[in-house]
């Protein structure tokens, strides 16, 4: 017997609840409406935020964030997302194809709001292990290879040491009245403690994610939806500037400029097709 | 007020492309798939992924004709090479750690460019569609008359045709060779061939946009197809720079040092 009552009941319906639009009555968002409620009284971080958890923020949380995504707003076209906006805006893409393949290149392993879940994971082990009794010591040398190096998401970074734009945040939260909870804590004392291993220490991914842990009231899901398209400015720059040029100027290749270093030269087999 | 149009829907969607043959104990699941009314089993059997793919896009089987030109574009076109934009972008973002599967979107989408990708690809065939009744010598003629002043970066004589780095694109004759044996004489193919030739005399010529959308239409296909085809055409390629890069980490690829990076003041016109 097939059993297909959940598909069934799906069919041909939609069910939500973020809100929707009914002609001639408005524009709903989780209750709220949209032209006579947020348009014009809510930033528009507090409605992002919203349209991703459900809930409007404490306007201090949203004001935050929005500076968070501005630490991303590189325009700096070597910048890996970034280069190939400016390769899109060089080759004459349209700009939402073109700035989303750069944004879409930022979800990485390396960097960027793909890194977002790695680093709110290392923190919550990190908490988790302390809980049992584990001291942190003990939990770093546990994420450490043989060779001394350090598997800390959140506390390493591509190209630079260290993260100016931490105190910065950190700076703007002080501002706000955001103390420091449980997270940032944690993460100021993994801080302290991987000094003395090199090149690792808190990045901003490391302490974003200590501080929404602390202040952001969402789970690790929404927040990886909240910012997935938080280096969008700095594509942008880098889009429009090269769109602007003459196309195909930006950062061109000779045949000089590509190393070949495969097979030699040779002959398709006599035989062919088989 | 806003108010309703009151659009008419329909209930369903609707393929002409595709067939799937419902299981009579669950109508969720299907037993098996028609291509334009071939079974996919024998398809699997018996077609190349060329003819398929020709099958796809035109509805109907090509004949002999169309199937040698056929492998003969996508193998032509099958990878734009390492000095493109859109393999630049997916050897960018593979070595960058972005995740394997934005890759081909990443790539196929810096492929779709108006400035040598496939949206070139689309106007070049619009225009031969359009103007190929013309006489080659006369049109071109015409066009170079009507050229805007120049600018730096290359000319446009059309969409399709002009320069590359300031000269006829001499990669582009080499990939036109196999592709016009097989063009009939008086197809789109061959009609831009000779307005090629036409242009040669004022330094400019076709460009690999322009060759891909007259095979494309020698083919058979739309302007509008001949784009998507020149993008599916170009994606192993893509594939295959991104999978030598992935894994290889940030160092894989340049990045322009501090010393030969310059940030001009946009308010004083002077290195900052």
């Amino acid at each position: 017997m097939n059993d297909t009552t959940f598909w069934d009941q799906r069919r041909s319906r939609i069910r939500t609840r973020k809100g929707g639009w009914r002609i001639g009555g408005g524009i709903s968002v989780h209750g709220h409406s949209l032209l006579e409620d947020l348009v014009g009284r809510r930033s528009f971080f507090e409605v992002l935020y919203l349209e991703v958890t459900g809930k409007l923020p404490d306007p201090r949380l949203a004001r935050w964030i929005e500076a968070s995504f501005l630490c991303l707003a590189f325009p700096d076209p070597r910048i890996w997302c970034n280069q190939i906006g400016a390769l899109a805006g060089s080759v004459r893409l349209t700009p939402t194809v073109g700035i989303s393949a750069g944004v879409m290149a930022s979800e990485s392993t390396l960097y960027g709001p793909g890194s977002t879940r790695p680093a709110h994971d290392f923190l919550v082990s990190a908490q988790t292990a302390r809980l049992g009794g584990a001291t942190l010591e003990a939990f770093i040398a546990s994420r450490t290879r043989p060779g001394g190096r350090v598997r800390a998401p959140g506390f390493t970074r591509p190209i630079a040491q260290g993260d100016d734009r931490v105190a910065a945040l950190a700076g703007l939260a002080a501002e706000l009245g955001f103390v420091n909870g449980t997270y940032l804590g944690l993460a100021l004392e993994i801080d302290a403690l991987l000094a003395p291993h090199g090149d690792a220490g808190l990045n901003m991914l490391g302490y974003l994610a200590a501080f929404l842990l602390d202040h952001g009231d969402m789970q690790i899901a929404d927040g990886e939806c909240l910012y997935a398209l938080a280096v969008n400015a700095g594509v942008h720059a880098c889009y429009a500037e090269a769109a602007s040029a003459p196309a195909g100027g930006f950062l061109p290749l000779s045949c000089a400029d590509v190393q070949y270093r495969g097979a030699p030269a040779r002959p398709l087999p006599d035989a062919w097709p088989p | 007020m806003e108010q309703s149009r009151d659009t008419a829907f329909p209930d369903h969607v609707r393929t002409r492309v595709w067939e799937e043959l419902p299981d009579p104990d669950n109508a969720w699941l299907a037993t098996g798939a028609r291509c334009h009314g071939y079974a996919l089993d024998e398809m699997a059997r018996r077609l190349s992924f060329d003819d398929t793919i020709f099958l796809l896009l035109r509805g109907e089987l090509p004949d002999a004709a169309q199937r040698r030109l056929m492998s003969r574009f996508l193998v032509s076109f099958c990878n734009p090479g390492p000095r493109h934009a859109a393999s630049r972008a997916v050897m960018n973002a593979a070595a960058s750690g972005t995740r394997n599967a934005a890759l081909p979107a990443i790539g196929i989408a810096l492929l779709g460019g108006e400035h040598l990708g496939s949206a070139e690809v689309e106007h070049a065939a619009a225009f031969i569609a359009a103007r190929c009744s013309a006489e080659p010598i006369d049109l071109a003629a015409q066009l170079v008359a009507l050229e805007p002043p120049l600018t730096p970066g290359d000319r446009r004589v059309a969409p399709g045709f002009g320069t590359l780095h300031g000269n006829i694109d001499s990669f582009c004759l080499s990939l036109a060779a196999p592709l016009c044996e097989l063009a009939r004489p008086e197809g789109p193919l061959a009609w831009s061939a000779r307005f090629a030739a036409a242009l040669a005399g004022t330094g400019c010529g076709w460009l690999q946009p322009g060759l891909a959308a007259a095979t494309a239409l020698e083919l058979g296909f739309t302007p509008r197809a001949a784009g998507l085809l020149y993008q599916l055409a170009g994606l192993p390629g893509l594939l295959a720079h991104a999978l030598e890069t992935a894994g290889r980490g940030i160092t894989a690829m340049p990045f322009v040092p501090e010393e030969r990076y310059e940030y001009v003041d946009a308010d004083t016109g002077g290195s900052a």
